[in-house]
């Protein structure tokens, strides 16, 4: 193999400016999408523990949709399909928003995770032995009493491992944004690749960033997990890349 | 809508389901022996083994599989010194990057036999260790060969012709990209969707 | 006399076409303990949820402390009124065992913390665990865990105590320390409804033994009329089971 190494090449304009900007969108499109994907996903994993055999239907079905179809069938959905669909003002309005494809990312990501996200949720809402609820009611708590102080603190407890790994889950998948024209750090590193033939250069930037990621990521959550902990309940779970 | 143009082209999109599913097979065919010896090497005593093998799982799934799919594409040819065409970089990216995913679905499957048994020796490793711990991993396998066939689309970015990037082309042809990516996300899902019940089927009878 | 603590009058619950509760009539006087055994699925525990309105009942009323449970417009005052210990414990596990029984003081009847706390270090100490109260309650055994829900029970200060078979999942070591602390209450005058199949506990300490079966009392009467002549057919044989067992 003969290559000849020019890491200076990543110091040098315009690639430096490239990469810091890559970075950054991966960083704010993975934030936004898991939070938007968070919200929906503790919606349809409610949905899918409630007593009303529709709703749970409603939930069950979302799931499967969302979790059956390849993320990138679906941002192609989301780009040229869904815009058809919806009244010609809203799509108007949408074709003029300054950056289409990142915001088209974000919620095809944030779909396609909130669907993940709700079976992970559905499984810790069903791991609360129901006694708990009945023992919050008869010591004269509120509903919304039990559910402040019980069960969503312990509903959370046990569902930051699985937080975890669908946070860098989400992480790698704003990389299939740049299917759809979003330039963030592996789609930079790719163009960087195309205009000065450095490859490895280009592309250990983009590993690096993730591997650093990954590593601070699961860094913060141990320590996260350790401090909430249940003590005598719950062995500490591995956080999983 | 017009869907005269799905049926026009129902043996071209065939042809790409095909090649999808082909790439599928060959990826999990080598990647999961891969992963298991990976798995092996993680649980041996020789430390520099053990922790090869986890470097090797970690820095893979830290990374989205469409970085290793650039990485492989851009080393295979320079390591080989030849052009090779496109399919073989793009079949040994799937191979190193999903042996990393079932390497961890085998060591966990193997630790919940129990490492002790393991370490009374490899040949029980095989006749015992091993079959019970496929049974018991056999939900997860089948769940990540759906994650694999899911990843297949990845490579639309290659310009390979499989489903996804034959529909991209004939919608391009035809401009007709509604009736395209409908068919082709129905197609997805009915794939992943029944493969997801037969995943679930064995999860049962496990239990 | 005065009015009874808890008084159930005919009151009857079904679910589809099961019947939980049929017509099912039962008093507790102040400073009275009563013990219900019974075959499972006889309705024991969901006699209890009716009690503190855990549970909806469609005939008949109960009333705590002259309070009728079916009109209640303020079902967590009343709650607070009656203690209820489960056969699984159900502490929060992630609080330690002094948050554990401060919570509901504080959340619920509006007590400073200052005030909850010294409430929860007298029955924990009651409880015989005060030692134990910042612990976590998976770091303690089972009669430990069952001892902190009785003292997170106590603290709210109830007019009278359910216990839902408190000690059946616990351990035979740890039976006697549990039901030790349940006698202790009953000698200190606490009105007390409980359902177990501890009969060597009935014999010592209960006033009354109801007999259930099919969401129906079968035999209510003293502890010497019960354990020496049971009348009903049903009783003889479920005494003569749970006898043998032990």
């Amino acid at each position: 193999m003969r290559y000849e190494f020019n890491w200076g090449l990543l110091w040098r304009e315009p690639y430096f400016d490239w990469i810091v900007e890559g970075i950054l969108t991966t960083f704010h499109l993975a934030l936004l999408a898991w939070i938007l994907a968070l919200c929906l996903g503790i919606v349809i994993g409610v949905l899918r523990v409630t007593n009303s055999r529709l709703l749970r239907a409603i939930g069950t079905t979302y799931v499967e949709v969302f979790r059956n179809i390849p993320l990138i069938v679906q941002l192609f959905l989301w780009l040229y399909v869904v815009p058809q669909m919806l009244p010609r003002e809203f799509s108007f309005w949408w074709n003029r928003l300054d950056n289409v494809p990142y915001w088209t990312a974000m919620i095809g990501i944030s779909f396609y995770t909130s669907a993940r996200l709700a079976e992970q949720i559905r499984s810790a809402l069903r791991a609360i032995p129901p006694g708990q609820f009945k023992a919050g009611l008869s010591t004269g708590l509120t509903q919304v009493q039990v559910y402040r102080y019980v069960i969503v603190p312990y509903a959370l407890r046990i569902i930051i491992p699985a937080l975890t790994s669908e946070f860098l889950t989400v992480f790698k998948n704003t990389a299939l944004a740049l299917t759809i024209g979003v330039i963030e750090i592996t789609a930079t590193t790719r163009r960087i690749e195309a205009w000065s033939f450095r490859g490895i250069e280009a592309y250990t930037v983009a590993s690096l960033t993730y591997i650093a990621t990954t590593i601070l990521v699961i860094l913060f959550m141990s320590w996260l997990e350790r401090r909430y902990q249940i003590p005598g309940l719950i062995k500490r779970g591995e956080a999983r890349v | 809508m017009d869907w005269q143009v799905i049926i026009a082209n129902f043996p071209l999109l065939m042809s790409g389901l095909v090649k999808s599913l082909q790439l599928t097979v060959v990826s999990v065919l080598f990647s999961f022996p891969l992963g298991c010896l990976i798995a092996i090497g993680r649980l041996s005593h020789r430390r520099w083994l053990s922790g090869a093998s986890t470097a090797f799982v970690n820095v893979l799934r830290s990374n989205p599989l469409i970085l290793i799919l650039f990485w492989f594409y851009f080393l295979v040819p320079l390591i080989t010194g030849r052009n090779v065409n496109d399919l073989t970089s793009i079949i040994v990216a799937f191979i190193v990057f999903f042996a990393a995913y079932f390497a961890e679905i085998v060591r966990s499957g193997i630790q919940s036999v129990g490492v002790r048994q393991i370490q009374a020796g490899l040949s029980s490793m095989r006749h015992i260790v091993l079959p019970q711990a496929i049974r018991a991993m056999l939900p997860a396998l089948i769940t990540q060969c759906i994650v694999v066939f899911q990843g297949t689309t990845v490579v639309y970015v290659i310009g390979y012709s499989e489903l996804l990037h034959t529909a991209a082309s004939i919608a391009e042809r035809t401009v007709r990209p509604v009736e395209l990516y409908v068919t082709v996300a129905a197609i997805y899902f009915i794939v992943c969707y029944s493969a997801s019940r037969i995943a679930r089927h064995f999860e049962k009878g496990a239990a | 006399m005065s009015q009874p603590i808890i008084r159930v009058e005919s009151v009857g619950l079904r679910f589809d076409s099961f019947v939980a509760l049929d017509d099912v009539s039962l008093s507790v006087n102040a400073g009275q303990c009563i013990v219900i055994c019974g075959p499972s699925g006889s309705g024991k525990s969901t006699l209890l949820r009716c009690i503190n309105g855990l549970e909806r009942f469609q005939k008949g009323d109960v009333w705590v402390d002259g309070v009728s449970v079916s009109g209640c417009q303020d079902l967590p005052k009343l709650r607070r009124g009656v203690g209820m210990v489960f056969q699984h414990f159900e502490l929060y596990p992630h609080m330690t065992v002094l948050e554990n029984v401060t919570l509901a003081p504080i959340k619920a009847k509006g007590l400073s913390r200052k005030q909850a706390e010294d409430l929860a270090f007298h029955y924990l100490d009651r409880v015989g665990i005060v030692d134990q109260a910042q612990k976590h309650p998976g770091r303690l055994s089972g009669g430990q865990q069952q001892r902190a829900a009785i003292a997170r029970a106590l603290a709210l200060e109830p007019k009278a105590m359910l216990f839902d078979e408190p000690t059946s999942a616990l351990d035979p070591e740890m039976i006697a320390e549990v039901l030790y602390v349940m006698r202790d209450l009953a000698r200190g005058g606490m009105t007390m409804l409980v359902v177990t199949h501890e009969m060597g506990f009935a014999r010592e300490v209960a006033d009354e033994v109801v007999f259930m079966d099919r969401g129906r009392i079968v035999e209510h009467a003293t502890v010497d009329e019960f354990f020496s002549t049971p009348r009903a057919e049903r009783t003889r044989e479920f005494l003569n089971k749970i006898l043998l067992k032990l």
